[in-house]
């Protein structure tokens, strides 16, 4: 081996990024209400008539106070979009292959991404009835929603 | 927020992100840490046009453009320039572990340096109470090496 080559060598590493993420008191009470009372709310601006899933202070729109302005959804819904992911990385909350979707509750004007659990992935359809099934054990994050699969027609 | 909320419970994610990651050194910065790894010398390579030693090493003399080919063993004792005293307890990267406060990190100059070239590195927590500007010093070397900087485990004052 030349000295060149020698002296080349790979060093194997890892980076440790600690941080904190803050819900905020509206984020806060929407996981809450899914821990705690299985229940998905959503807030709604009575002035532009649009309910917003995930909650939000304020209304994109009018900029509206919301903080107040909280109704319950049903947890049933529609696929609006989705992708399949493929690439296993670290921290994916369950194992490649899977479908993210976009799906927007009942009576909601905004849709919210999650699993969606349809079988074969081939099943995946924009249109598709879906609902909420809730986590078992305790999470603290969006994942008290587990999944959504597709209702049974 | 008013009072009426305050006892409202409020979510906070903490979690500690694990980064893999992979260094390729290249010949000339591998030279210096497989010098530190085997042989527990500090190797700086030195312009053979101006004569200035630069620690860590890199290809080029930053001031005159050619290649830096020739090699010097520097130290291992020398003379502290200067320091710092950190009590913000920062987190350490490779592990995620909040690193013991007071640390001092300190630039010395390693005797038969040429040049402005002082390494950096920490200071033993144990001289903490001793240390000043001219103080000498020594390094000193972990017992497990792995071609890192961190085989150099700090400096020591020696006096």
């Amino acid at each position: 081996m030349s000295q060149e080559a020698e002296n080349a060598f790979v060093i194997e590493g890892k980076m440790a990024l600690p941080y904190q993420y803050f819900a905020g008191a509206t984020g806060s009470k929407f996981i809450v209400a899914l821990r705690d009372e299985k229940k998905i709310l959503g807030v709604r601006c009575e002035k532009c008539g649009k309910t917003f899933v995930p909650p939000r202070q304020t209304c994109e729109r009018c900029f509206s106070d919301l903080t107040d302005a909280w109704i319950e959804l049903e947890p049933t819904g529609e696929v609006t979009g989705f992708t399949v992911i493929r690439y296993a990385e670290p921290y994916q909350p369950v194992t490649p292959p899977y479908v993210l979707a976009l799906i927007k509750l009942d009576g909601a004007d905004t849709p919210i991404a999650h699993l969606l659990d349809c079988g074969d992935l081939a099943n995946a359809r924009v249109g598709m009835r879906v609902r909420a099934v809730f986590s078992e054990e305790r999470k603290d994050n969006i994942l008290e929603i587990a999944r959504f699969e597709p209702i049974e027609s | 927020m008013g009072d009426a909320k305050s006892d409202q419970e409020l979510i906070v994610s903490r979690q500690v992100l694990s980064i893999p990651q992979r260094f390729s050194t290249g010949p000339v910065m591998g030279r210096f840490l497989r010098e530190l790894r085997d042989n527990r010398r500090i190797m700086a390579n030195r312009c053979p046009k101006c004569g200035r030693h630069q620690l860590p090493p890199r290809e080029v003399c930053a001031v005159c453009h050619v290649e830096a080919t020739e090699w010097d063993a520097l130290g291992p004792e020398g003379t502290l320039r200067d320091f710092d005293v950190v009590y913000y307890a920062s987190p350490d990267p490779l592990t995620g572990e909040t690193r013991e406060t007071p640390y001092v990190l300190c630039w010395a100059d390693l005797d038969g340096t040429q040049g402005d070239a002082p390494l950096w590195h920490l200071l033993d927590p144990a001289d903490l109470g001793r240390v000043r500007r001219g103080a000498r010093v020594r390094v000193v070397f972990a017992d497990e090496r792995e071609g890192t900087t961190g085989d150099i485990k700090h400096f020591e004052i020696i006096e």
